[in-house]
């Protein structure tokens, strides 16, 4: 057990490091040929028990407010404070690091012991930032990240070194994992040669160019670019206006809606006044013509908003590919955004049929790809077209990922069992809401309106029960995999297979007594994880083996 | 491996075995005393309407207490039992591959050249039972391989050769 961690404490001084020479003043040597443990920088002493202060003050405040009113002797409360510092300094007693053998390791915690490792090479982002505290006394916190990213939990964090130690901590690490990389492609042509330390601390950035800029500003820089790269880039797809009229259709307009009826709920209150004065006008037409007007109202004022916002983020939207690799959105009618994904990280597409746009006939499209994190799906990073006739987004899909089959081929169904569940699972809660409402009817006199809206669900269920179980599939391609399901927010999922990384079969209590399994394939790109939602189990055992490398697998067939 | 399209639900159906490894047995132990945190909480929330309900009849405060201190004897004595049959794992040397759970299961395979970080941790409980966690990570963010309750020592091994044959993988894994 040399290189491993003694269970118990406390391995003392590193051998070869009797004297204890302050930590902090030694840099950290080569990665590879210094196999001792580390502590954190010992002015970190000073900068602790301050920050746990701080975090406890409210207890802190609590503790001296009933100490100064109860008979409780005060040395009470400077043991509480003594503890809070203690706390504080413990973390500098069980921290330690190294790097050695071309990995990270990390040990911490009293209570909660762990050891976090990782491989030197799996490096992404080496963050050094200096918080007021810190930079008092000279100190800087590292904070190293993988490409599993996003969860605090996989982050290394040594808070704090010495400024110096810091930097050129980061600097060894990140000249190491950035070695064999290939230099990021720079769409806008805006920043010069960048030095590898900084690209590879920007790189989930420089994965994905995504620039936002003033419309003004942004012309110039943008033809800059394009005339410099005199190779033709190749137009995939391009705004057409009557694709406005699929506007409404999105729930984009809903949303905005409710947040400017939030918003506007706070200040309306001269408002009320004149909008009582147009209820009561239009409630004397009576009561069916009063819903009426109203959701006409509301329908007219939501579309209007769609169509804004649709305008403000898609127009003169222009999907191009670039003979070096990449595909380049540009969109925006204020604000115009400038999106570069490397083809080389893109692992899919997912078609995008909401019920409104499916009706339609229209559909939309967003792209998987790593290194973008988990959100930028709903930021619209990744979005590769608006809202659009099919036929235009499956031949933008086809370009990208040139797996006819997989975008258009039929799928696989899931069967009687999965069909069975998806009635189940539609219907109990409509007939629990509707049982509960007819039962607080017979309690209280519930009004009728409320009666009819418990009891609508009813009436929907079974046919969303039949629109999703015929939207349940999947499909194995030579190159793909493929998932599809849901009704009100329809998706096709098109990964590819050598962009899964691992599986994951889980079967709930219910679905294990229908011989059901929801297949989970994870990735790093896009959304992380694809559900192939309740497959006869065997077959997502199936599917599991043939998802991974047959050599991977071989060994867990039964 | 099947390739062609339409076809690869014709191929012989190979079921999955389970993975050849249990966990320490004092897992169980560690189980319980999650449990009884849970049954810890819900017996504090009946004194207390004990001693809040001063003035009501004393049936219902019995008839409650009679039913959960059944469920939370038998939850404390089959979840333990039951779990330790469900999570197993194993390492081959291609994959780490996991099962866990107990009324709901989770099976997990994740290629050894995948691995992003290998983590180990010790809750409070888990140090006195001289337990440990292993935390795999991939780069995929939709979550971790977790193999809970093994003995130590078993775990710091783990946590060594996995370490090892992942920094010699090369690439980043994505």
């Amino acid at each position: 057990m040399t290189a491993g961690l003694p269970p118990e404490e406390d391995p003392g001084p590193p051998p070869g490091n009797p004297a204890g020479p302050p930590p902090g003043d030694r840099l950290p040597g080569v990665i590879g040929h210094d196999a001792q443990w580390r502590r954190l920088d010992p002015k970190m002493l000073l900068v602790h028990p301050v920050q746990e202060a701080v975090r406890f003050l409210p207890a802190i405040a609590a503790v001296f407010v009933t100490g100064r009113t109860s008979e409780r002797s005060p040395l009470w409360d400077l043991a509480i404070l003594g503890l809070v510092v203690a706390f504080g300094m413990s973390r500098w007693f069980t921290t330690r690091y190294r790097i050695w053998g071309g990995q990270i390791e990390l040990r911490k915690g009293l209570f909660n012991r762990s050891l976090l490792t990782t491989p030197a090479d799996r490096i992404r982002t080496v963050d050094v930032t200096a918080p007021l505290w810190h930079r008092a006394v000279g100190l800087a916190r590292v904070e190293i990240g993988t490409a599993g990213g996003g969860m605090l939990a996989d982050r290394i964090i040594l808070d704090a070194l010495a400024a110096p130690v810091a930097q050129r901590l980061r600097s060894e690490l990140l000249h190491r994992s950035t070695a064999g990389r290939v230099e990021p492609v720079d769409p806008l042509g805006s920043v010069g040669p960048v030095d590898p330390a900084d690209s590879a601390d920007s790189a989930d950035s420089a994965d994905s160019v995504d620039s936002v800029e003033p419309a003004g500003a942004s012309s110039p820089a943008g033809r800059a670019a394009t005339s410099s790269t005199a190779e033709p880039e190749l137009l995939l797809a391009q705004l057409d206006r009557a694709w406005i009229r699929y506007a409404p259709l999105t729930s984009s307009g809903l949303v905005s809606a409710a947040a400017i009826w939030g918003f506007s709920a706070q200040f309306a209150g001269d408002l009320t006044s004149t909008i009582n004065d147009a209820f009561g006008r239009v409630a004397a037409l009576g009561a069916g013509l009063a819903v009426l007007v109203g959701l006409i109202a509301a329908a007219g004022a939501v579309s209007l908003l769609a169509v804004t916002a649709y305008v403000l983020s898609f127009w003169d939207y222009r999907l191009t590919r670039h003979p070096g690799g990449t595909l380049h959105v540009r969109r925006g009618l204020l604000t115009v955004r400038a999106t570069s994904l490397d083809e080389a990280r893109v692992r899919g597409v997912e078609v995008g049929e909401p019920l409104g746009l499916r009706l339609a006939g229209a559909s939309r499209l967003t792209a998987m790809t790593t290194g973008l994190g988990r959100g930028a799906a709903d930021q619209g990073s990744a979005w590769l077209t608006p809202p659009a006739p099919r036929a235009v987004v499956l031949a933008t899909a086809l370009a990208v990922v040139g797996d006819r089959p997989a975008l258009t081929g039929a799928l696989h169904p899931h069967g009687p069992a999965a069909r069975r569940r998806r009635f189940v699972r539609a219907i109990v809660p409509a007939v629990v809401t509707a049982g509960g409402v007819l039962w607080a009817d017979r309690l209280v006199d519930l009004p009728t309106g409320l009666l009819v809206a418990g009891c609508l669900p009813l009436l929907a269920a079974p046919w969303l029960a039949a629109d999703r179980y015929a939207a349940l599939g999947h499909l194995l391609t030579p190159a793909h995999v493929v998932a599809r399901g849901g009704s009100l927010g329809r998706r096709r999922d098109v990964l590819a297979r050598e962009g899964v990384i691992g599986v994951v079969v889980r079967e709930s209590f219910f679905q294990r007594c229908a011989g059901l399994a929801t297949l989970t394939v994870t990735t790093a790109a896009g959304r992380q994880g694809y559900r192939i939602v309740d497959v006869p189990c065997p077959r997502a055992e199936d599917l599991a083996g043939l998802l991974l490398p047959a050599e991977v697998t071989a060994a867990f067939r039964a | 491996m099947d390739e062609e399209p339409g076809a690869d639900v014709q191929g012989p159906h190979s079921r999955l075995r389970d993975p050849a490894w249990q966990v320490c047995p004092r897992a169980r132990w560690l189980w319980a005393i999650q449990g009884g945190l849970w049954a810890a909480v819900l017996v504090a929330g009946q004194v207390g309407w004990w001693f809040l309900d001063r003035r009501g009849p004393r049936d219902p405060h019995l008839v409650v207490a009679l039913i959960s201190g059944v469920l939370i004897v038998a939850y404390l004595v089959v979840m333990p039992r039951w779990r330790f049959r469900v999570h197993r794992w194993e390492v081959s040397a291609t994959a780490v591959y996991t099962q866990s759970g107990w009324l709901s299961r989770e099976r997990r395979i994740a290629p050894i050249s995948r691995i992003q970080t290998v983590d180990l941790t010790r809750g409070p409980a888990a140090q006195a039972l001289r337990l440990a966690t292993v935390r795999v990570t991939t780069a995929s963010a939709a979550g971790p391989l977790v193999i809970e309750g093994l003995d130590q020592h078993d775990a710091v091994a783990l946590v060594e050769s996995l370490t090892a044959v992942a920094a010699a993988e090369r690439g980043d894994a994505t």
